[in-house]
């Protein structure tokens, strides 16, 4: 076994809305190099989990540590450019503009010009503008839209809508990855083709983690599996302990009986 | 081709005095030409950033009070023993005034606007420039309130021992303004393509997803601000030194109105959008009051608007890119079948 260190440390965090107790006493880890799915049924408290960790929400207690650092309170963008970068469930672009003009704003974080020098048009803004412009197609063609950089991103069909936004994601680079359903929507040979995506992301040495109701996705390219119900964490284990579970079995069948 | 259209479009612009003629259309020419830029920096937010900022004639006004008083001198009291006296200082101390000032409070309504966007913004620039209207016109001791700011002297240029001369009348003037114009067109060109300018489209195309790659959206909303406040400034001086004389209605309504017709009439979110609102309609009305009956002008000018709005929503700009591209993707493929035709001749 290699030696584990934790990227993100979630420690008992709780989420209200007025009487809703979204989640409560939630506690989980991200190890380095590793692809974590968190899974449940619908209104488990996934994405308010997601959203919190990503600073969209505040949870009203408990700690969120990223690399050591408490995160909790930053801003999005301040968490963004950590490293921690998330994908929204809703396809979120920016649809009217290209493809590729997507991508190159999602390589902002990547970007070290200061806006004066653009505005003197200094030599090393435009060897800079043309490194993004490489990276970006690289990104495109990573994500396996080569052929669509120049279209409006809103023009995609819903599957590669999906992959950009992933496109947009990967390039703010992060060390980890929030994935939100990235698959909802997509026909079985793209799911698969996501499939292959994801372990190329991961030989970047990007950790994931994974919400999604694709369960043999999930089984197939987690390296753990995380359980929430009703806020809470029913467990937390390797894809092939999670499948035998009877509380998770219980939690998604609804009922006690044996599963053949 | 693209360079030789532009060349054109420069040798027009610089040539203009020589062949307009008449003294008034070049008058109509500068007056414009200062819209221009005003609708450039409008652009900017609105069309970049997304938001509308309904006071912008604010920063228009600010830029015409500062450097017109910084050039006249000025006088303020402090209770009564203290006062801060100016003694005139040269117009372009003037000028730089005004920018700065103008920027100053676009740093303020950027700032402002931290939490606020949309239609809270909206409100927010409209009531600053209003309360700034009442000072204007309530200030009497320095601004002279109704009765005008009057005397503003003109642009000078002033070489110690070889030539000094004041810019009077409206050739120089038209110089003056087609370079302030320029140097706002490369301002914004280059900040809208940079990653400043990348980071303020995400901001109006998609906030959420904008922050959660990083990008501190508040950040490039308070420059553009600043940008966008500063060059509205410079167009509110250079209004002040040809004019000669601002009231309080420099802070006008109406201003607004007229810079937002330009902009979307043009295409907001395109570099020339502005532009090309901005001379139709600077000229059209001179055009329509040489050749129409009165009554009939605004009903025209309205109806044209309407018709615009109607028909080319996204304005005129991107319309006629989109022209452009169908032609030329319609040019390149009978060439392509031509060709083919030659090949099996």
């Amino acid at each position: 076994m290699i030696a584990r260190t934790t990227l993100l440390d979630v420690e008992n965090i709780a989420i209200r809305f007025g009487g809703v107790q979204a989640i409560s006493g939630l506690t989980f880890s991200v190890h380095n190099h590793e692809l974590l799915s968190l899974i449940g049924p619908n209104g488990a408290g996934k994405t308010t989990a997601f959203n919190a960790i990503s600073g969209f929400l505040r949870p009203s207690s408990g700690r969120i540590l990223y690399r050591g650092q408490i995160i909790n309170g930053l801003k999005p963008y301040q968490i963004a450019s950590l490293g921690l970068v998330r994908t929204f469930q809703k396809t979120s672009l920016f649809e009217r503009i290209s493809v590729f003009e997507n991508v190159l704003i999602g390589l902002h974080r990547h970007a070290q010009q200061k806006s004066w020098e653009s505005l003197l048009a200094l030599p090393r803004v435009a060897r800079e503008e043309a490194e993004l412009r490489d990276r970006a197609n690289e990104i495109i063609s990573f994500v396996g839209l080569g052929s669509r950089g120049g279209g409006r991103a809103g023009a995609l069909a819903y599957g590669e809508q999906r992959l950009l936004g992933v496109g947009i994601a990967l390039a703010a680079e992060p060390q980890l990855i929030m994935l939100d359903e990235p698959v909802s929507g997509m026909n079985p040979t793209e799911t698969i083709r996501f499939m292959d995506m994801l372990q190329k992301i991961r030989q970047r040495g990007i950790s994931i983690l994974l919400v999604e109701h694709d369960m043999r996705m999930v089984m197939a390219v987690s390296d753990r599996v995380v359980v929430l119900n009703y806020g809470r964490l029913i467990a937390d284990a390797i894809p092939d302990l999670i499948q035998k579970d009877p509380e998770v079995i219980r939690v998604y069948l609804g009922q006690e009986k044996k599963i053949a | 081709m693209k360079r030789a259209f532009i060349g054109l479009w420069l040798a027009i612009l610089i040539s203009a005095p020589l062949w307009m003629g008449k003294s008034y259309f070049l008058h109509v020419s500068i007056i414009t030409g200062i819209f221009i830029i005003a609708s450039m920096s409008l652009n900017l937010l609105l069309g970049f950033t997304g938001q509308l900022s309904l006071g912008h004639v604010m920063f228009f006004g600010i830029g015409a009070y500062f450097s017109a008083l910084v050039s006249l001198g000025f006088k303020l009291e402090f209770g009564d023993h203290i006062a801060l006296v100016v003694p005139p200082q040269p117009v372009w101390c003037g000028f730089l005034a005004g920018i700065g000032a103008a920027g100053f409070f676009g740093w303020i309504v950027g700032k402002i606007s931290f939490k606020v966007r949309g239609a809270y913004f909206v409100i927010v620039s409209l009531s600053f420039a209003e309360v700034l209207r009442l000072v204007a016109l309530n200030w009497v001791s320095l601004t002279q309130g109704p009765m005008a700011l009057i005397n503003i002297p003109p642009f000078a240029i002033d070489i110690p021992g070889i030539w000094q001369g004041k810019l009077y009348g409206d050739v120089p003037n038209y110089y003056i303004v087609l370079c302030a114009a320029g140097l706002s067109y490369v301002i914004i060109r280059r900040l809208v393509g940079s990653r400043a300018g990348r980071a303020m489209i995400a901001l109006k195309e998609n906030e959420a997803l904008a922050t959660s790659i990083g990008i501190d959206v508040t950040h490039y909303l308070v420059l553009a601000s600043i940008v966008a406040g500063a060059i509205c400034g410079m167009a509110g001086s250079l209004y002040a030194h040809y004019i000669g004389i601002i009231d309080p209605d420099v802070f006008s309504f109406i201003y607004t109105v007229t810079m937002i017709i330009m902009v979307i009439i043009g295409g907001k979110g395109t570099l020339a959008g502005p532009i090309v609102g901005g001379l139709i309609f600077g000229f059209f009305p001179e055009f329509l009051r040489g050749n129409v009956p009165p009554e009939i002008q605004w009903i025209v000018y309205g109806g044209l608007m309407i018709a615009i709005v109607f028909m080319l929503p996204e304005g005129i700009v991107p319309a006629f890119k989109q022209w452009f591209r169908v032609l030329r993707d319609n040019a390149a493929a009978m060439w392509s079948s031509r060709k083919q035709a030659a090949v099996k001749d």
